[in-house]
């Protein structure tokens, strides 16, 4: 319906020349035959031809009024509009240039954080039907998300039947070398039945299939988009060639999609888990370190799979009593909101503060309008006069906005497209599917609307104005300002009280997130990242069996640190603070107070260091002594720990020369005595408080732990600072200790803090500059309503300052009128401010979302400016000199 | 007494197509044709014909079609559509009951009321 009408409309206007070709002929046709008639009659010809189109009258007239009954001439109208609006914008550029300029910066914020929500939120993740897909973590008394075994994950995965499968996932972050220089890559190890089950279709090539698992299967690897891209340059004939993964070889066998994410795992690399293959397949007191994702059966809610876990659960602890301590649930948790759980209320935040940037704007823009149109009036009235209809002239001034949102809205979008390098360079690197980041057509969709709702939204305050105001009162009334003028400067006053709202919530909103930036920064991590470099590495699968190799390599890398100037002191950590996606931590006990219920077991982070690791890092060593080179396999094993560990286990006494029991191997727990005390650390990031550290020296770390350290540990030397070409150095003196070591980046400890912070940093500083623009555009809209009554009001003010009101009088008018609207925008904005708070409370630290401190100081700032402003437009009035302004009529 | 009837508002639609429903005309000569058909008393307005002849067209009721005038001259004729045969039924139908109405109506007498 709406199509043919279009279509009927296109051909007319495609068919206008032809047709306006037979209304000309047809027009004279007529005039032809009317003349014949007329001569028939006795006339001559001359006269009759002559007396025929003065019968006929106005060909202009006629054709017009053809053209109207044929319909289907709104294009023409449309482009005479636009003509016509062009016209009028032309003849005043300041308007215009400012109305472009707000609707370019508004709409262009506006759409270049939709791009990056786009992207995070909105686009279709890479799984069918993701909302059936569940995210498994186990729950401990201390943390809801830590991790299975595998023989637990393997019990699960057999028995439960709310599933259509369950894969298990691990990190997986090894060494990649081919023909390029090797690194670490992180990725996951999962279960290779997970892809049928999450239904991902690979870019290239495939994804892993069931046979992939089986033991003794060729050894394959899929890789990520960004991987792709970034080594190899998204060269399609990588699918079947070799790499090595810490020293294994495997094939590569397809490309992920661009949107592949899971939740708090990078996925660079995607290895099957093989569990068989696996010698903790049957240890049931092996490490935790899978998660599970399921896709439930149709029928069945996450409610009835959660119970049918935990029923499992139970079981498996009757079964296997004391080797699952501490855990006492499962959590589940819809996949696709797990995997942008941390990151969905800032973005949303900023796209909302984005959105209010851009309306404060509009509201300007419309205000500006209202006073133009209240100018115009004049001459839409002589329009009207002229015969307009109302309807026009409403079109008229829609047509203006819509050509003032278009070419606004499209320099936005240009920059946007221009500018979207920087984009990327300005958002944390850590956000979810952050690399499949486009500019798709649901941006340019989204762009389009909100041009469009941009262009109704200044157009429609001057066009309802205007079907309000009687024009023929304008015509009348000389030229001064007339009826419409009491409507259209309360209408001002309302769109001005609004602005100031917007922007008190805003800034509220800033002032929230600034302090809350501040109380972290502020924080103390506990060390001290002056200088400090880290250099990941992983060894190679061979050549380090055992501790005694691991320890020998170190020693030589030590002997090198010591030759390079500027490096103070050198250590090995198995994993850094500040490292939100590693964890590991056991179990211990105090012999002489056992835990009334296995649940109550308390837990540590654990860490394996070498000796110099504390002064290095400058972790304070606060009681008791460091660890030595003599704390190695032929001496009792020792520990230190963290204050958090004194304080919650051993409230009655010192715990220096205490011996706890260590849960650190697959055997039974192992006695380590306590000889020191440092502080507390920020582990996983600067937001959640220090919980309890346990340190072990390098030469007594237990069977067990030489895989796990052979992977991943990371090489931390101090410097003096400012070190030149330390990097070029650090990862030669590596490479000449063990050429086959893959070497990750070298970060600067205080990267890892700015990290910590980044996304804080992110939301910070542009819900901070929405909130300046807004303020500044609020602040203008009042200097504009001010100095416009101050305008109107010239001859009453002048009538005043004649009857001989003060200066001062005056000026205590202009005031209260400013401060009437200030006070009214402020209430607003306070009232919005407090309903919106909870939707940020999650982006709070340290500070309360009602906070009444930054609250009254947004609210002074506010008032300050804005004050500010009416103090500007009020000088104008002060200029006012009666005489003039009483003649001037 | 003058003879000439002033055009009831909205009849101009139903006469035209009266007039063409007797033969394709031409624009000058649907004029002549009202006036002919009604005797002489009808006179329309030349301005006000295109504008309803081609209203017409675009309500499908009208088709078009150059061709020659009885004088040899191009002309644009127009000729009613099936569709426009039947609004002419049903327009003459509506006209005669409202006329036939308001002529019972204008008869009335005082004692009948």
């Amino acid at each position: 319906m709406i199509v043919a009408y279009l279509k009927s409309m296109a051909r007319r206007f495609l068919s206008r020349a032809q047709t306006e070709r037979e209304m000309q002929e047809e027009l004279q046709s007529h005039v032809q035959l009317r003349a014949d008639a007329l001569e028939h009659g006795g006339l001559e010809r001359a006269e009759a031809e002559r007396r025929a189109r003065i019968e006929f009258g106005s060909h202009v007239r006629f054709k017009e009024e053809c053209r109207e009954a044929m319909g289907g001439n709104a294009i023409d109208q449309a482009i005479q509009d636009v003509r016509f609006s062009l016209r009028s914008l032309r003849k005043s550029p300041g308007f215009s240039l400012v109305a472009v300029i707000t609707l370019a910066l508004g709409i262009g914020a506006t759409v270049a954080t939709f791009s990056v929500v786009n992207t995070v939120l909105l686009r279709p993740f890479a799984f069918s039907q993701p909302e059936k897909l569940l995210w498994i973590y186990s729950q401990r008394s201390d943390n809801a998300r830590t991790n299975f075994s595998l023989p637990e994950y393997c019990d699960y995965r057999d028995q439960a039947t709310s599933f259509e499968g369950l894969a298990g996932v691990a990190s997986f972050n090894p060494g990649f070398a081919d023909s390029g220089p090797p690194e670490r890559v992180q990725g996951v190890r999962m279960s290779a039945s997970a892809f049928a089950m999450l239904a991902v279709r690979p870019l290239l090539g495939r994804t892993l299939i069931a046979e992939d698992d089986r033991n003794g299967a060729r050894a394959v690897v899929l890789i990520s988009y960004g991987l792709w891209s970034r080594r190899y340059a998204r060269d399609p004939t990588v699918i079947g060639r070799p790499v090595n993964l810490n020293g294994e070889t495997r094939e590569i066998v397809g490309v992920l999609p661009p949107g592949f994410a899971l939740p708090n795992l990078d996925t660079e690399i995607v290895v099957p888990l093989q569990p068989d293959a696996d010698p903790r397949r049957n240890v049931r007191n092996s490490v935790n370190f899978l998660r599970m994702v399921g896709r439930l059966k149709p029928d069945v809610t996450a409610r009835q799979a959660h119970a049918e876990l935990e029923a499992i659960r139970q079981n498996l602890q009757r079964q296997y009593p004391g080797i699952y301590t501490g855990k006492i649930g499962l959590t589940l948790i819809p996949l696709t909101e797990e995997i942008v759980a941390n990151i969905k209320s800032v973005l949303l935040t900023i796209f909302c503060a984005a959105g209010a940037v851009l309306l404060v704007g509009c509201v300007n823009l419309a205000g500006i309008s209202l006073s133009r149109a209240a100018a115009r009036q004049r001459e839409l009235a002589v329009r009207t006069a002229l015969g307009a209809t109302r309807g026009q002239l409403t079109r008229l001034l829609l047509t203006e906005s819509f050509v003032l949102a278009l070419v606004g809205g499209s320099l936005g979008v240009l920059v946007e497209l221009w500018s979207q390098r920087a984009l990327l360079r300005l958002v944390p690197t850590d956000l979810p599917r952050i690399e499949s980041f486009s500019i798709d057509w649901t941006v340019l969709l989204f762009a389009g609307a909100l041009i469009f709702i941009a262009a109704v939204a200044c157009g429609l305050a001057p066009a309802w104005l205007l079907s309000r105001s009687d024009l023929r009162d304008a015509l009348v009334s000389s030229g001064r300002a007339s009826t419409g003028g009491g409507l259209q400067s309360r209408l001002r006053t309302w769109l001005v009280s609004g602005q100031i709202a917007l922007a008190l919530v805003l800034l509220a909103n800033a002032g929230l997130l600034l302090r809350s930036f501040v109380r972290l920064s502020s924080e103390q991590p506990g060390f001290d990242p002056f200088g400090v470099q880290t250099i990941r590495f992983s060894l190679p699968q061979t050549g380090y069996p055992d501790v005694a190799a691991i320890a020998q390599f170190y020693d030589q890398l030590h002997s090198r640190a010591s030759a390079i100037n500027g490096i103070k002191s050198d250590a090995l950590i198995s994993i850094l603070p500040l490292a939100p996606r590693s964890s590991s931590f056991v179990h211990f006990t105090r012999p002489d107070r056992p835990p009334s219920r296995p649940e109550e077991t308390p837990s540590t982070n654990y860490r394996i260091v070498t000796p110099e690791y504390f002064r290095t890092i400058g972790i304070l060593l606060l009681e008791g002594r460091n660890f030595s080179e003599s704390d190695d396999a032929e001496h009792p094993p020792v520990a230190i720990v963290s204050t958090i560990v004194a304080k919650n286990n051993f409230p009655d006494r010192s715990p220096i020369g205490q011996r706890i029991l260590v849960d650190d191997t697959e055997g039974d727990p192992r006695p380590v005595e306590i000889i020191g005390i440092v502080g507390p650390v920020k582990q996983t990031n600067l937001e959640t408080p220090a919980k309890a550290d346990i340190y072990l020296p390098l030469q007594q770390v237990p069977k067990d732990g030489v895989q796990w350290l052979r992977n991943s540990a990371y090489w931390v030397v101090k410097t003096s600072g400012g070190a030149t070409g330390l990097e070029r150095l650090l990862r030669d003196a590596i490479q000449n200790v063990d050429p086959s070591v893959a070497v990750g980046a070298v970060r600067p400890m205080s990267e890892a803090v700015a990290t910590a912070l980044a996304a804080r940093r992110f939301s910070l500083l542009l819900v901070g500059s929405f909130a300046a623009a807004a303020l500044f555009l609020a602040a203008a809209g009042l200097y504009g309503v001010i100095s416009y009554g101050i305008q109107q009001r010239n001859r009453e003010i002048g009538v005043r300052l004649a009857l001989g009101a003060t200066r001062g009088m005056i000026l205590g008018m202009i005031f209260k009128e400013g401060a009437v609207l200030l006070a009214s925008g402020i209430i607003a904005g306070f009232a919005m401010a407090l309903v919106l708070a909870k939707l940020i409370a999650s982006q709070m630290y340290g500070v309360n979302e009602h906070d009444p401190f930054s609250f009254a100081v947004v609210g002074l700032i506010l008032s300050v400016i804005s004050l500010a402003a009416c103090a500007i437009a009020a000088r104008r009035a002060m200029n006012i000199d009666p005489i003039v302004s009483l003649r001037c009529e | 007494m003058n003879e000439e009837a002033e055009l009831l508002p909205g009849t101009l639609d139903l006469l035209i197509l009266k007039a063409v429903s007797l033969g394709p005309l031409h624009g000058y000569a649907v004029l002549s044709r009202i006036e002919q058909i009604s005797g002489q008393r009808l006179f329309v307005e030349q301005g006000a014909l295109y504008p309803a002849l081609f209203r017409l067209v675009r309500q499908g009721l009208l088709k078009t079609e150059w061709g020659k005038s009885e004088n040899n001259r191009r002309a644009k004729f127009y000729e009613l559509t099936a569709k426009g045969r039947k609004r002419l039924q049903e327009e003459t139908d509506w006209w005669k009951r409202a006329s036939a109405a308001v002529t019972t109506a204008l008869a009335a007498r005082p004692q009948q009321a």
